[in-house]
């Protein structure tokens, strides 16, 4: 049982990760009807320029950690924002009329483009975190060994999903977010900008999967320039077993997949547990075919 | 008219290419060596430094008036890091007209370019490529600065039994490479008479191994084997302490890099053991001190690994019988088997036996200290 | 415009006797090249090789994301299993390669069949992820080395060389020709799939489903058909593969080689072959030409992906719509006159 209880904590850190950037996916995705496959790659720009301020100029040790990674974090955010809206601007904006496959290919594009602008930028060689950054401070929770990073990466990631969830369901804002998703068409008869609605979502969404990077780059330490690519690959999958477009279902979904390799790597091998993430993602679909929580369209007639 | 342009783009796009590929090589030209390697893709770190390397090493021959005064111009390859780019870069090499080629990294890499090379009479030296088959082919141009698989195998099966440790858990992250030198290993283990607690893989590219890790503890083992490569193995000692769990880890010859103990952190990797080459901080000879002292004029820091070094002596033996035989392949071929003896290389001295293997014992036993640094045991 | 006659038949005999020596140009070139003693010769023969096998590979997936608009971006899955499948036969019962064709299809066609019978259904998106966790799983299955037929992370090596008619194809020439000459095989074939009565019906599927099975064309029937004979095809493509390097492993068939020929497919011209085939070239030969950029290779080729899609969003080749010219209704549906009242 003891055992039992240790793998879910494992998988709720691992599958808190993945919600972040799920959001990014499901938000994208909700508004525009898009893949963003270069969100990944923005997952894994986050990490590098937290590691400028962390690592290259170790923040921490003049303004101490709390402080230096609260900084960090706005930075972080405030760069990937900027760089998931330059994205938008040019990748996506000259194709939102044309077919969706079409921005597929350029989202595949940019996603190259941005890995290799990172490798050359910070080079190809794994980089390290400042390794004592947050005390190693183990606690005991039901007889298990729980770390402090691990506990900071979950709630982190719960708290920055909670204010999401706030901010899509209770602001003006977030209402047009939810409007546009529905229909752009009925959101803009409405009054709702839906250009401004799409720019929006490329702030929020690169922001959170920046924070992400950061949060993986915090708590495992080393971060190196394709990691965006399994991580991304994860997410994605994470979203569509939500319900892709719909944005509690990619925090289910993360949690949930999360949770899934967690178990199938502790009871049944660790070879073969991603196939058995993806052999459940199927099953889920086979039943469900638009997710546990399915966003709300209707089949065109 | 439009399917008419469709085959002329086709054909400007093909003639772009033969401009790009020179004509035949004339007298005054300069010697043409190759090098492969994966300049980009995941082993992109791995790939630049052998360029950094190699790069060094040309210069230097070079500057001093080059073989027996023609010159050398260095070809550069990226395979990648994937079989299918290998093929094109290695066709694309010999294209260039190269006599020999370095390289490259990975082994099933390698060995989709090795055809290509033998076909076209060129003298392929692989660097990082460690996998016992490439020299069982009978290739009569093929050679590596690179120890085997098999050797690395037995020589870390013997330490960890000559440190005492009964009860070994293995772990690999099922690439060829890690998986072949994991079987090796556990042979060897079972030969000497010790027990394998526990034997699975872990995903690489992943960052968290704690699900591992407790399914490892749950053995009991007294030493965890694990023969992938250092980024896997820092998360490994990292997550290890933060369990609390007091267990020895030995790693392989792919865990040798200083990054290891920054990604791990000094604390966490103090007390690891690994086998491998003497490292570029350990290569104390007169003509590796040299060398090192220009690369860190120039690149601010070593090599991160003992591989593009290896990349460097293959290019070092390469030139030196180029000057003793010429620019001919099968003579280079020849001198390599049975001229060169004892060269003085980088990581050490360097000959090859009939099969193109490297001679002689390589391996070396490290211990990280507790500030991080690796320590020579024997 | 429907209804219209082409404009005349002088323009068209000059476009097929244009492209009829554009045909032969390409298929000369071998000659060419080594008569003009190039020592390049070689590697412009394997790369326009690996172009043709990735076009193989395009033209088969674009039945099914072309022609049925199926979002799959797994073919890789196929292609393995075809490679994999041609590698044991030959490796363990000594079978001629190319007696190992059938045999690859098939297994890639009742893979297909078996993987897509639950998930047909699935709409565009969710069928795309489902197609990725395809790919992904046939790769962990490789490299887990399931029922000990696939050698594991270090692949099977020493795959026979295919010999046609006596002849032992090795060099890159004889690969060139091999692999062209089954390009063209399959556009030929797939031409004519595309206008026969089942092709129609799948360009039916693809514009609107729903009014497609309401004109009682079984939906879930057809783009099982068309995702099955794509998948066979793939396996074919991996049989060539599989000869043409001689060692197959994992490596070969990531998520990353769906997504180049997802790319070739949509970046060419979805659903016209020959702009597939221009895909081809471009996406396999543009990192080729890049390769003077060192480690910014790749960075171009990114960008350069980006600007092509933005400058043509239709894909660069785009198909023409169909043209059906209809006889005279009333000749055809009542020969004899019998008109009703």
């Amino acid at each position: 049982m003891a055992h039992f209880i240790e793998q879910i904590i494992y998988g709720l850190t691992v599958g808190s990760v993945y919600a972040l950037i799920a959001l990014g996916y499901t938000m994208v995705y909700g508004v525009m009807k898009l893949i963003n496959f270069a969100h990944g790659e923005l997952f894994t720009l986050g990490a590098f320029i937290g590691f400028v301020f962390l690592g290259t100029l170790s923040w921490g040790s003049y303004f101490g950690p709390a402080l230096a990674i609260g900084l960090t974090a706005i930075l972080v955010a405030g760069s990937t924002a900027l760089a998931g809206h330059f994205l938008e601007r040019v990748a996506y904006r000259p194709l939102r009329h044309s077919d969706r496959l079409a921005a597929v290919v350029s989202a595949l594009g940019a996603s190259i483009f941005l890995q290799n602008v990172i490798m050359v930028v910070w080079g190809a060689q794994y980089r390290a975190f400042n390794a004592s950054l947050l005390p190693t401070v183990v606690w005991r929770i039901f007889g298990q060994s729980v770390s402090l990073v691990r506990l900071f990466v979950f709630l982190t990631a719960v708290i920055i999903m909670l204010s999401l969830y706030l901010f899509i369901n209770r602001t003006r804002l977030g209402l047009a977010i939810r409007a546009a998703a529905i229909d752009q068409g009925a959101a803009r008869l409405m009054g709702v900008d839906v250009s401004r609605v799409i720019a929006l979502v490329f702030v929020i969404g690169p922001a959170l999967g920046g924070l992400a990077g950061l949060l993986v780059g915090i708590y495992y330490g080393q971060i190196n320039f394709n990691m965006g690519q399994m991580y991304g690959l994860k997410a994605f999958t994470a979203a569509v077993i939500g319900g892709i477009g719909n944005i509690p279902g990619a925090m289910l979904g993360g949690l949930l997949l999360g949770l899934l390799e967690t178990l199938a790597d502790a009871y049944v091998s660790g070879a073969w547990k991603d196939a058995l993430a993806f052999v459940a993602l199927i099953s889920i679909l086979i039943f469900r075919p638009t997710g546990i929580l399915p966003e709300r369209v209707a089949e065109k007639l | 008219m439009r399917a008419f342009f469709f085959f002329l783009s086709l054909l400007t796009m093909v003639a772009s290419l033969a401009v790009f590929a020179p004509g035949p090589a004339q007298a005054a030209d300069p010697i043409r060596i190759g090098l492969m390697a994966p300049t980009t893709g995941p082993w992109a770190n791995e790939g630049q430094d052998m360029v950094k390397v190699v790069e060094i090493l040309v210069n230097k021959v070079n500057s001093s008036g080059g073989i027996n005064g023609s010159m050398i111009a260095l070809e550069i390859g990226d395979d990648g890091g994937t079989p299918k780019t290998a093929t094109l870069a290695a066709q694309r090499l010999v294209t260039r007209g190269v006599v020999a080629v370095v390289g490259t990294y990975g082994s099933a890499v390698t060995e989709a370019s090795q055809d290509i090379y033998d076909e076209a009479g060129v003298v392929q030296i692989a660097t990082g490529s460690t996998s016992i088959r490439l020299s069982e082919k009978g290739l009569k141009l093929f050679f590596r600065t690179c120890p085997r698989d098999d050797e690395q195998g037995r020589v870390l099966a013997q330490k960890v039994k000559e440190l005492g440790f009964k009860k070994p858990a293995i772990i690999h992250d099922n690439t060829s490479y890690a998986k072949g030198l994991a079987e090796e290993v556990q042979a060897m283990f079972s030969s000497l008479g010790l027990v394998v607690a526990y034997f699975d893989t872990i995903t690489p590219g992943e960052r968290d191994f704690a699900v591992a890790l407790s399914k490892i503890k749950a053995q009991n083992p007294d030493i965890i084997v694990f023969t992938g490569y250092y980024p896997e193995a820092s998360t490994l000692l990292r997550q290890k302490r933060e369990m609390g769990w007091d267990v020895a880890i030995i790693g392989g010859d792919a865990t040798n890099n200083r990054a290891l103990v920054e990604l791990a952190g000094p604390a966490a990797a103090a007390g690891y053991y690994f086998v491998s080459p003497p490292g570029p901080g350990d290569m104390k000879s007169p003509v590796a001190k040299e060398f090192f002292k220009v690369y860190l004029e120039k690149h601010k820091q070593l090599p991160s690994s003992v591989w593009s070094v290896l990349a460097g002596d293959a290019f070092n033996v390469i030139v030196e019988a180029i000057a003793k035989v010429g620019p001919d392949s099968t003579k280079i071929a020849n001198y390599l088997h049975h001229g060169l003896e004892d060269y003085q290389g980088l990581s050490g001295t360097i000959s090859f036996n009939e099969k193109g293997d490297r001679i002689g014992e390589v391996y070396r036993l490290y211990r990280v200290d507790e500030k991080g640094d690796f320590i020579l045991r024997d | 415009m429907i209804w219209g006659n082409k404009s005349g038949v002088q323009s068209r005999s000059i476009v097929q006797v244009l492209s009829a020596l554009g045909v032969g140009l390409f298929l000369a070139l071998p000659a060419l090249l080594a008569a003009g003693g190039l020592r390049g010769a070689p590697y412009i023969l394997d790369l326009l090789s690996m172009v043709g096998l990735y076009a193989l590979l395009s033209l088969s997936l674009n039945v099914i994301l072309g022609l049925a608009g199926m979002f799959h971006m797994g073919h890789a899955a196929f292609f393995a299993v075809g490679a994999y499948a041609t590698a044991n036969l030959n490796l363990t019962y000594g079978w001629p390669i190319l007696a190992t064709l059938p045999v690859a299809a098939l297994m890639a066609g009742t893979l297909a069949f078996i993987v897509a019978l639950p998930v047909i259904h699935l709409r565009g998106d969710y069928l795309l992820i489902v197609t990725i966790g395809i790919v992904e799983i046939v790769k962990i299955a490789l490299t887990n080395d399931i029922f000990g037929l696939t050698g594991g992370p270090n692949g099977l090596i020493g795959i026979a060389r295919p010999v046609v008619f006596g002849h032992r194809i090795s060099q890159p020439r004889d690969f060139f020709y091999l692999i062209w000459i089954m390009v063209g095989i399959t556009m030929i074939l797939f031409h004519w799939l595309e206008n026969s009565r089942f092709g129609r019906a799948l360009k039916y599927i693809k514009e609107d489903t729903v009014a497609a099975e309401g004109m009682g064309v079984n939906t879930t029937a057809h783009k099982l058909m068309a995702f099955v004979i794509g998948a066979a095809w793939a396996g074919m493509a991996g049989t060539i593969f599989a000869s043409k390097m001689r060692t197959i492993s994992p490596d070969s068939f990531t998520f990353g080689e769906s997504v180049i020929m997802f790319t070739i497919v949509i970046l060419g011209g979805s659903g016209h072959q020959k702009g597939v085939l221009l895909g081809a070239f471009l996406v396999m030969g543009l990192p080729e030409l890049f390769r003077d950029f060192q480690d910014m290779r790749l960075l171009a080729y990114g960008a350069a992906l980006v600007a092509m899609m933005i400058f043509r969003p239709q894909g660069l080749w785009p198909p023409t719509p169909t043209q059906y010219r209809l006889p005279d209704p009333y000749a055809t549906k009542y020969p004899r006159g019998d008109k009703p009242c």
